[in-house]
């Protein structure tokens, strides 16, 4: 067999027939980009998720306030003793830390009220998870807890890395990430619920496009004691002890099932066996989020498979018009002395070269389009491996190949005599 | 009398129930100019067909330069064919995108030549049918005349054993006619076995020994 004949007429027979080509060409591109795009989704997704796991903590626990409970007056609800409970009854927990939240703080800075605003009450311990923050000053500290200090810090919005093209429409702006973002809030004051807090630190957050959590709504704006919350912004006398969860760390995923049987038990006892309250595993809900996500990535692999499945039809069709239209060349070049292979080799060459362009086409289009898309789609963007490219291109030209295959196995049983009547 | 290159022993060709060749025995000799003639449908056509190894006898026993041909697989009939038979067409089959020279190279190409040496014997062929200044043109940018001219360097590519020329001055005038039998008279000269099939009576005037082919048997 002679490869060297066939790449040299593959190349020829491309260059001659443009058009033709071109539309093998695109619909294997097309394909290589759709797949390309997918492998980013996947990777990006298995990277956030990584990145999530190691910012939560493999044994991490939300015990929550059921919403919509109405009380049979025997429980207090969700409290701060309930977080001090816990911690007492298992000390070798590695986070014990119940927050509560005013949605509309509505704070006042020099006299002026602010909008878009939330108040979290908070004691030290929140901080070891979840921290994607930068400080600048400190953080809250156990005497502020048991001073119930009027202290606050407040949390800088990150702004973007770099901006998505849909940002630019969405460009409203709250009072008071205005004021934090353009006036250093560090050591002024700030008054919340009529009362005057000093600001002893601040929090920024990274760009929302680096933000490696994968709730990226919700960011508190101002964090106080969760006493001074109580103390000073809780309205009636019940929410002057609620809290709306416990977020508690085991520390270790193995823990995880007995700490939370333990936690179960403990809180029946303590709400007199009304279920106001209820356990989860945030790794469920990350699984629970995985699963969802899987269903996408399935759904988009599937259309990348297809495309390129497409891709792969489109080429043989052409392979096949290809060897109907070069049935009287195939007949000479078999008097002449090719063999079987030979003549196999010159179809499957000419497909194999357009797959191979076509799958570099698509990387370059999948790289381009990955970025813009992730973006759009507010996912992790995921630098693909040259690999990755690599194998695309091998996948893209391997494809078209095996479509060529059969029209160039017709192609290469044809009677020379026969095909060389064919007049063309 | 020399050596028989060309050896048919009641060769038999069918299609279903039509019989094109009915049995066909005779040899040619090494160095032989031979012409089969014959009215169309004769079985001409079908005769050099299972000669130049492009079809199988249905009957009969072909043997070429002592190799029996009748029972090869498909692979070794297309060695030998490329290896010993040169063929010249009526209809010149050279291909429309390749140069007179790339034309000419093909077959070595299939014989695993190296470019440099296809490149290198092609040229000289060419030169020897008068064509080296042309040989960059397509066929189409090539007389008939001198189609078949790059026809017949191209058969000589691979130095076969026999030159099977299938009516090569059916498509050309007299003059082109003239110039081509006149290179395949001096490749036999030089010693090349040329089996020549043709129904015009003054081509096959000019063979050594003419074989007459009537409803698929030797007259």
């Amino acid at each position: 067999m002679n490869i060297g004949e066939a790449g040299r007429t593959a190349a020829r027979e491309i260059r001659v027939h443009k058009i033709r080509s071109l539309l093998s060409f695109s619909a294997i591109s097309v394909g290589a980009a759709s797949l390309l795009y997918t492998l980013a989704q996947t990777r990006g997704m298995q990277e956030s998720v990584r990145k999530n796991l190691k910012l939560m903590g493999p044994g991490a626990l939300t015990i929550s306030a059921k919403e919509h409970y109405t009380s049979r007056g025997l429980s207090k609800g969700l409290t701060g003793a309930d977080a001090d409970a816990i911690r007492a009854e298992m000390p070798e927990l590695y986070m014990v830390s119940p927050t509560a939240r005013d949605w509309n703080a509505r704070p006042r800075f020099a006299g002026k009220p602010l909008d878009g605003a939330n108040a979290l009450g908070v004691t030290p311990e929140w901080r070891r998870r979840n921290w994607v923050y930068r400080l600048r000053g400190r953080f809250l500290n156990e005497t502020d807890v048991r001073e119930t200090a009027r202290v606050c810090l407040v949390v800088e919005p990150g702004g973007w890395f770099k901006k998505p093209f849909w940002a630019a429409f969405w460009s409203h702006v709250n009072g008071f990430d205005a004021l934090v973002t353009r006036r250093d809030m560090l050591g002024r004051h700030l008054e919340l619920g009529g009362h005057d807090f000093l600001v002893v630190g601040t929090l920024k957050l990274p760009p929302r496009d680096l933000d490696p959590r994968l709730e990226k709504w919700g960011n508190p704006s101002i964090i106080v004691p969760l006493t001074s919350y109580h103390a000073f912004l809780a309205g009636d006398q019940r929410q002057q002890t609620a809290v709306d969860k416990i977020q508690v760390d085991t520390g270790d995923e193995k823990t995880l099932g007995a700490v939370r049987h333990r936690i179960e038990q403990l809180l029946s006892q303590r709400h007199r066996g009304e279920k106001d309250f209820e356990v989860k595993s945030d790794l469920q809900d990350l699984e629970d989020m995985i699963r969802e996500q899987n269903k996408d990535v399935a759904v988009a692999l599937a259309l990348g498979i297809v495309a390129l499945l497409s891709g792969g039809i489109g080429i043989l069709n052409v392979t096949l018009a290809a060897v109907y239209s070069r049935m009287r060349e195939i007949g000479i070049r078999r008097a002449l002395g090719a063999e079987r292979a030979d003549v196999l080799a010159l179809f499957i060459a000419e497909a194999a070269l357009l797959g191979l362009a076509g799958g570099a086409a698509g990387v370059a289009l999948g790289a381009v389009g990955i970025e813009k898309l992730a973006k759009a789609a507010g996912n992790e963007v995921v630098e693909l491996a040259w690999f990755h490219a690599a194998g695309m291109v091998a996948l893209s030209a391997a494809t078209a190949a095996a479509f060529a295959a059969y029209p160039a196995w017709l192609a290469s049983r044809m009677d020379p005599i026969e095909a060389m009547r064919e007049e063309r | 009398m020399s050596e028989a290159l060309v050896v048919c022993e009641n060769l038999k060709r069918s299609y279903g129930d039509y019989a094109a060749l009915k049995g066909v025995s005779f040899s040619i000799a090494r160095g032989e100019f031979a012409a089969v003639m014959g009215p169309s449908g004769c079985g001409k056509s079908t005769l050099l067909a299972l000669l130049g190894l492009l079809d199988r006898p249905t009957g009969g026993r072909y043997v070429l330069d002592g190799v029996d041909a009748s029972s090869l697989p498909d692979s070794e009939l297309t060695r030998l064919r490329r290896e010993r038979i040169g063929f010249v067409f009526q209809a010149y089959n050279l291909l429309p995108r390749l140069t007179a020279l790339e034309n000419v190279a093909l077959p070595m190409a299939y014989a695993g030549v190296s470019p440099d040496e296809r490149r290198a014997r092609a040229l000289r062929l060419l030169a020897r049918v008068g064509l080296e200044a042309k040989s960059g043109r397509t066929p189409l940018e090539l007389s008939g005349g001198e189609r078949q001219r790059v026809g017949i360097a191209r058969s000589l590519a691979n130095s076969p054993a026999v030159l099977l020329a299938d009516e090569p001055t059916g498509n050309l005038d007299s003059k082109s006619s003239a110039e081509v039998m006149a290179f395949l008279k001096e490749l036999h000269a030089e010693g090349m076995t040329v089996l020549l099939v043709t129904h015009d009576p003054a081509i096959g005037a000019a063979a050594q020994r003419v074989l007459r082919l009537k409803d698929g048997l030797l007259a």
